[in-house]
């Protein structure tokens, strides 16, 4: 499949992923993380659909790439994700998101739900994991990369900085945080009135990590730094940086904090289809 | 390793260190994860360097590396101070090792008011805190041997356990090598007596035996049960004890409430045993000073002196 078949691929998986997450909460009567699930939707398409080495038919496979979703309030997304490409039914996890005993829960929990690599949900949490990870398949010597994904909110917590401390130290070159990189928080946007966090990408280098910017809405920039992952023979951690936007594709929830989670009527799922159509027509007759 | 006999007393630090790198020599799947403890890891570091990791100062990835870890099958033994081992990372020990009910080890030494540290240095509700995560196993060792048997048993356990080391560098073997069993779950019997139970663990078993003896020689028939695995509780064992001798005094260096003494008391009360009279000797709501351990066990009433005193009141 050329580059740009790629794109229309992954571009149409990412219309299909937005829509189901709009559908499921529509469906389902509590909050949902939409403006964070919506800006990192490319960078997980890109993962799932692209980028990682993942088998929906063989979830135990060793050689599989590993994956851990650290910014967890994100679950839903992934399971849509990994829906996309059959590892878990979309209807199910419809009909079953959030009920007791459901595998589907806001946060992911491996237990429950076999073929996601970890539990995760409070926040910080997931790059020690993910470095626990890395440090056992370079120990073993095998040839798979693990991804964290982390949100840029979720880089106050200080066990992130310890974390890129030691990645880097250890040389962890199979070793990726995807952060997505919205801007927001769940109460306030980041570098403005509370926390600063720019120069965001130089925290990441000035760390040891070797440090890629993506605007995280182009799908060609994001197959072409997975392309440069996959083919990176380095000993330093890489950290992808994904600039988005929460909500994106919503226009009513884009950069609005009260769309950090919230839950949709009838008319508001209808007018977020329809914007998303719109969208996908306009990307579609580029 | 060496041998060793009843009432040596040994470096335990370096023998965490001997019993890891035998476990590891039999074991691929054994790591030692520490956070700039390495000193008590003794010769890991060099024998197994590619399954030794160093977080520097810094618990909370101690603990979430530890998780990673154990989530691709391996068994890593997290060694360190216990106050920080178990406070510092006290989500992680919960959220990422608990709750995703991994094999990780925590072992923490210098628990309990060893040091001369002070309170920031105190391990004192760790048996509290860790008890509280659902799954955890927790185990406080009285003995060297009991020690090296614990870590080795738990290379194969399943799920996640905290073990407690007391004592501010050295341990004495209270128990004969050769005899004394570590069997998880299962308190030891190490005094026979008829008219009081002593519950006691880590540095204060000692103690307690001695107390037990001292009290013999005046003629008080005291038991003493080393309930060396807090979590799970012997519970069969708390339930013998208090209706065979009907007295129950539970003793050690730890907050009198959450620890050993809760665990006991929550056993009888569910089983709706009534004891014919409950002390608890440990460390009440305050935060201790400095000094030495055994000036602080005098100041809260915690040593032998003390508790042979509060045994013959008790029984008068």
């Amino acid at each position: 499949m050329t580059r740009q078949e790629n794109i229309a691929r992954l571009t149409d998986l990412a219309y299909e992923q937005r829509v189901r997450l709009v559908k499921l909460s529509g469906a389902y009567s509590g909050n949902v993380h939409l403006g964070g699930d919506l800006s990192m939707t490319d960078a997980l398409v890109a993962l799932y659909h692209y980028g990682m080495k993942v088998d929906p038919k063989d979830i135990s496979m060793p050689t599989r790439d590993r994956f851990v979703l650290s910014k967890g309030h994100g679950a839903v997304c992934m399971y849509i994700a990994m829906s996309l490409s059959g590892f878990f039914d979309y209807d199910e996890i419809v009909r079953t998101y959030g009920a007791v005993d459901s595998a589907f829960g806001m946060h992911p929990c491996k237990i429950r739900l076999p073929g996601v690599e970890c539990s995760s949900g409070s926040l910080g949490q997931g790059l020690p994991m993910a470095i626990g990870m890395a440090l056992m398949a370079k120990q073993k010597k095998e040839g798979h990369r693990v991804y964290c994904m982390i949100g840029d909110g979720e880089s106050c917590e200080g066990a992130v900085w310890e974390a890129a401390m030691f990645a880097s130290s250890y040389k962890l070159g199979n070793l990726v945080a995807v952060v997505d990189r919205n801007h927001q928080m769940m109460s306030s946007f980041t570098d403005d009135r509370y926390m600063h966090m720019e120069p965001y990408a130089e925290k990441w280098r000035a760390f040891g990590w070797e440090t890629i910017e993506v605007d995280g809405h182009d799908m060609g920039q994001l197959i072409d730094a997975l392309d440069y992952i996959n083919a990176s023979k380095g000993d330093k951690p890489i950290a992808l940086i994904c600039d988005t936007i929460k909500g994106k594709g919503v226009p009513f929830m884009e950069r609005q904090v009260k769309w950090h989670s919230g839950s949709l009527n009838d008319e508001q799922v209808a007018e977020a289809l329809s914007a998303l159509a719109q969208a996908n027509e306009r990307s579609s007759a580029k | 390793m060496n041998s060793y006999k009843l009432n040596d007393t040994v470096n335990t630090r370096a023998l965490i260190g001997d019993t890891l790198c035998k476990l590891a020599d039999k074991n691929p799947d054994i790591w030692a994860v520490t956070s700039d403890c390495g000193g008590c890891i003794g010769n890991f570091a060099q024998k197994y360097a590619d399954r030794y990791v160093d977080t520097g100062i810094a618990e909370q990835n101690a603990a979430g590396i530890s998780a990673g870890l154990a989530l691709s099958g391996a068994v890593p033994y997290i060694v360190g101070m216990a106050t920080f081992v178990t406070m510092r990372a006290f989500e992680q020990n919960r959220s990422a090792i608990g709750y995703q009910n991994l094999n990780v080890r925590i072992v923490g030494y210098v628990a309990g008011m060893t040091t001369g540290g002070g309170s920031t240095h105190y391990a004192i509700e760790d048996v509290s805190l860790l008890r509280s995560i659902a799954g955890m196993s927790v185990i406080s060792v009285s003995d060297p041997g009991l020690m090296m048997q614990a870590l080795e048993y738990l290379a194969d356990h399943k799920g996640p356990c905290y073990v407690r080391i007391g004592g501010n560098g050295t341990n004495t073997f209270i128990y004969d090598p050769e005899t004394v069993k570590f069997q998880y779950g299962k308190g030891i019997l190490a005094r026979e007596g008829s008219e009081l139970t002593i519950f006691a663990h880590g540095v204060m078993v000692k103690r307690a035996m001695a107390a037990a003896d001292a009290l013999k020689a005046q003629g008080v028939s005291v038991r003493v049960v080393d309930m060396f695995t807090i979590k799970p509780l012997d519970t069969e064992l708390v339930i013998r004890c208090a209706k065979e001798t009907g007295h129950i005094l539970v003793w050690e260096d730890h907050y009198v409430q959450g620890g050993l003494a809760t665990a006991i008391a929550d056993a009888l009360t569910d089983a709706g045993v009534t004891p014919k009279s409950f002390t608890r000797v440990g460390i009440p709501e305050s935060y201790p000073g400095f000094g030495t351990d055994q000036q602080l066990y005098e100041k809260y009433g915690m040593d032998e002196n003390s508790v042979v005193k509060k045994i013959l009141e008790t029984l008068r």
